[in-house]
């Protein structure tokens, strides 16, 4: 049964390779024919594709041990969903896995364009497969996941028990769903080079599809940080790990190329910048994905320690690069601008400022991530740089960030005249002063927090006089009561109320960035019966009594948990129960933290250790000593609270309009087609 | 042309300001990646080399040398080269113990040396647990 999967997979392989070389060897040609072939592949790739990942997950529940992939990351025990996600845990999995994402979404490219951008499609469909022969090239040779080994193990090794959380099943996922659906706007800059067709039309085609890109990619970062959070058990959400790093990189390019978009749509400038950026967000996103599955840079989750793939990962990355400069340099007699900068107070100064802190921020996060390769393929030394060096660059950067979220969207194009800037900033400036002047007054006296909330204020009142504007406006306008205003506000334009959404969550997280600065933390061993106590910079006090210490056998591992009682100021305020957990097949034990979660802070408590738990689980000593660590960890809800509102505002923006005449597929093939364009998904 | 010079004066101050950023926070953070032998090498090149900056060393916990106090969280054990067994180093960690630290363990410490002192480690990191791949030898060893 199972061996259907892996025929799948060749087959997979020589029809992408085929619809490749068909669909720009037709689009050269424009051969009708060729063309249709090449996009035809494309169907044909993913329901192969689709084949090997069932046959995976089969091989997975049966539970066929003599595949190396199956043994290495479950076991009998392991529970039925995990078993399912098997396909993505680990790094051979996660490759079919990509690619069938991919071509998923080439599928639906070609299918939105049967009748429409017919010039672009031969070169998108090219090139989206050739992305999918590469990968299927890696699977086949370097990664296979029908790998057989010699003998039949009694039982698998079963998966890491960091893996085995609800944010880490659906965490690589949504990353793999954003990672991949920027191939879709790389194809489309791809088949602009090719044609010759570098007027904004690649982009407003491909508008749509960089917006579920970013959705995707911001949800993966958020669930990974989520992840993070409660299952490292080290009280933080982002350690500036390589692997984090490496899949903020195609999000830093990525925001950049979603703003740099409309100066160009609307003043014809940045072409060449924008063709970049988008070659760029790929060449990350395929970076990210070969850093996180090639273990080519030591971090603390990486997967594994296949050079190999390293080394061919490379010379992709290598051939891809120098594929899109030469084409860029090819055109580059297309690139020129309508128009040009006219002031430092414009809106178009604004965005660029802007484009040139993201790509700032990800040239230092790339510099930082990458230097034990380059100190050591330059000086034979393998240095790393920690967090202080991304704090020291990324803090200031970031604070401007925060202000010119509030500048961007408002001020005027072209000039702004002083008046315009007056009465555009002289109520969030206002809102600014006094926010920082009350924070400070009330004991807040860390210079870059105080800065933070400060420039918050002052960038949420840009956005909320926004709102009330348009709401008012149309109030008068239209004679609608205001919530009703307010809806068909976003209604009418949902991308630039959208983005007002989001960026209101981004100031929302970076809030709870701060937080950070306002940390309090405790060790301390405990016996039964003693307390500790924790100030929060709240002003109140949290009362932790260690009760008692229980221990049970749970599917394949034990459970030691330890019973604290909560008090703040004096009253009682729940219980938590942080564990430690014992995996019986790996031999390995991992710690689950007890939170405490209110609106503004967390109480999080993690069980470092126990003394002798041996003879505590024997019945010898029944009150045994514990070790505790307890954080308050200021604003952290804000930043799961940011990201969501982030989310919801992505989807608001992308979000179809209601007025788009769905056609159908039956539509009589002899029929003219003067039917409106239809847009984007 | 006056005005548009401007606007790229401006661009490179703003990466000027990135780049001095980056220049000065890399000082404060670098760690250097050895082993106990090359660190041993390193201090007899310069005796204060592990003070000046961090590094970051991977050995093995010596069987029998692991000192832990429970109550005030206080550990000392001998961590030795993994390839020569020979080059140990005293190590000093004020913290809970690690959830998979064990005597005869990988391990990697991070912190500072002071010549003719213990090595003041920040930070002790288990090195199997991010080893998510199986290798063929960790099935036959269950076999037997």
């Amino acid at each position: 049964m199972t061996q259907i999967g892996e025929v799948a997979l060749w087959l997979a392989l020589l029809v992408a390779g085929w619809g490749a070389v068909l669909g720009f060897y037709g689009g050269r040609r424009g051969r009708g024919d060729l063309v249709l072939s090449a996009e035809r592949s494309m169907f044909a790739v993913f329901a192969l594709l689709l084949t090997t990942s069932l046959a995976i997950i089969a091989a997975f529940l049966r539970s066929e041990f003599r595949y190396k992939y199956v043994a290495g990351y479950s076991n009998r025990e392991l529970g039925l969903f995990y078993k399912i996600t098997g396909l993505w845990a680990g790094q051979t999995g996660s490759l079919v896995f990509w690619a069938l994402i991919l071509s998923f979404f080439g599928s639906l490219v070609v299918l939105q364009n049967r009748r429409k951008n017919r010039e672009f499609m031969p070169y998108v469909a090219a090139t989206v497969l050739s992305v999918l022969a590469f990968f299927m090239v890696v699977v086949v040779f370097a990664s296979n996941p029908f790998e057989v080994m010699g003998f039949v193990p009694p039982d698998g090794r079963g998966l890491n028990p960091q893996l085995q959380n609800y944010w880490m099943t659906i965490h690589p996922p949504t990353l793999y769903l954003g990672f991949t659906a920027f191939t879709i706007p790389f194809a489309f800059a791809i088949s602009a080079l090719l044609s010759g067709r570098l007027d904004t039309r690649w982009i407003t085609t491909t508008r749509r599809w960089t917006l579920v890109a970013w959705f995707f990619l911001t949800c993966g970062i958020i669930f990974g940080m989520m992840w993070a959070y409660v299952e490292l058990g080290w009280g933080g959400y982002w350690f500036w790990d390589p692997v984090e790093n490496a899949s903020l990189l195609p999000w830093l390019t990525g925001t950049a190329f979603l703003h740099s978009v409309m100066i160009q749509e609307k003043r014809g400038m940045l072409k060449l910048w924008n063709v970049l950026l988008v070659i760029a967000t790929f060449l990350l996103s395929i970076f990210a994905t070969f850093l996180t599955r090639s273990g080519l840079i030591e971090s603390v989750h990486s997967f594994a320690e296949n050079t190999t793939i390293a080394f061919i990962f490379l010379g992709f990355l290598s051939a891809l690069l120098l594929a899109s400069a030469g084409l860029v340099w090819w055109r580059r007699g297309a690139f020129k601008a309508e128009s040009r900068l006219e002031s430092f107070l414009s809106r178009e100064a604004a965005f660029l400022v802007n484009n040139i802190v993201f790509i700032s921020v990800m040239f230092a996060v790339l510099w930082g991530t990458t230097f034990p390769l380059i100190s050591e393929g330059f000086f034979g030394q393998k240095i790393q740089v920690g967090p202080p060096f991304y704090d020291r660059v990324n803090v200031p950067l970031g604070l401007i960030l925060l202000f010119l979220m509030g500048v961007g969207p408002v001020i005027a194009w072209r000039k702004a005249t002083p008046r315009n800037l007056k009465r555009n900033f002289a109520a969030p400036l206002g809102m600014a002063i006094a926010v920082g002047l009350g924070l400070f007054v009330a004991g807040v006296h860390h210079p870059y927090a105080l800065l933070t909330f400060a420039l918050a204020a002052f960038t949420l009142t840009t956005i909320v006089v926004e709102f009330w504007k348009g709401t008012r406006a149309r109030a008068k306008i239209e004679g609608e009561i205001a919530p009703v205003a307010l809806l068909h506000l976003f209604e009418r334009n949902r991308r630039r109320y959208g983005g007002y959404v989001v960026h209101a969550g981004f100031v929302i997280c970076f809030c709870g960035f701060a937080g950070k600065a306002f940390n309090a933390e405790k060790q301390m061993a405990l016996r039964p019966g003693e307390s500790v106590t924790i100030a929060s910079p709240f002003g109140h006090v949290y009362e932790l009594t260690y009760q008692a210490m229980s221990w049970y056998p749970a599917t394949n591992m034990t459970k030691l948990v330890a019973t604290v009682d909560v008090k703040r100021d004096g009253r009682p305020a729940g219980m938590l129960a942080p564990e430690k957990r014992a995996y019986k097949q790996r031999e390995e034990v991992t710690s689950e933290v007890g939170i405490r979660r209110a609106w503004n802070e967390d109480l999080y408590l993690i069980m470092a250790g126990v003394a002798d738990a041996e003879r505590f689980m024997s019945g010898q000593d029944p009150r045994p000593m514990a070790t505790f660590k307890v954080l308050v960890n200021p604003l952290v809800p804000w930043i799961w609270l940011g990201g969501f509102i982030m989310a919801m505002g992505t989807l608001v923006a992308l979000w179809p309009a209601a007025e788009v005449v769905r056609v159908t597929a039956r539509a009589p093939a002899r029929a003219p087609s003067p039917r409106p364009e239809l847009v984007g998904v | 042309m006056k005005k548009q010079s401007r606007f790229l004066a401006a661009g490179v101050l703003l990466c000027g300001v990135v780049g001095y950023l980056m220049v000065t926070g890399m000082k404060d953070s670098m760690t250097y990646f050895l082993t106990p032998n090359e660190l041993a090498q390193r201090l007899m090149a310069n005796p204060s080399f592990a003070e000046e900056a961090g590094v970051r060393v991977g050995g093995r916990v010596v069987p029998g040398s692991v000192r832990f106090d429970q109550k005030t969280l206080d550990l000392r054990f001998t961590l030795v080269d993994i390839e020569t067994g020979r080059t140990t180093f005293p190590v000093h960690y004020q913290g809970p113990l690690p959830d998979t630290f064990q005597e005869g363990r990988d391990v990697v410490v991070e912190g500072r040396y002071r010549h003719g002192q213990s090595f003041e480690a920040t930070s002790v990191l288990t090195k199997c647990g991010s080893r998510y791949e199986a290798a063929e030898s960790d099935f036959k060893s269950k076999q037997s």
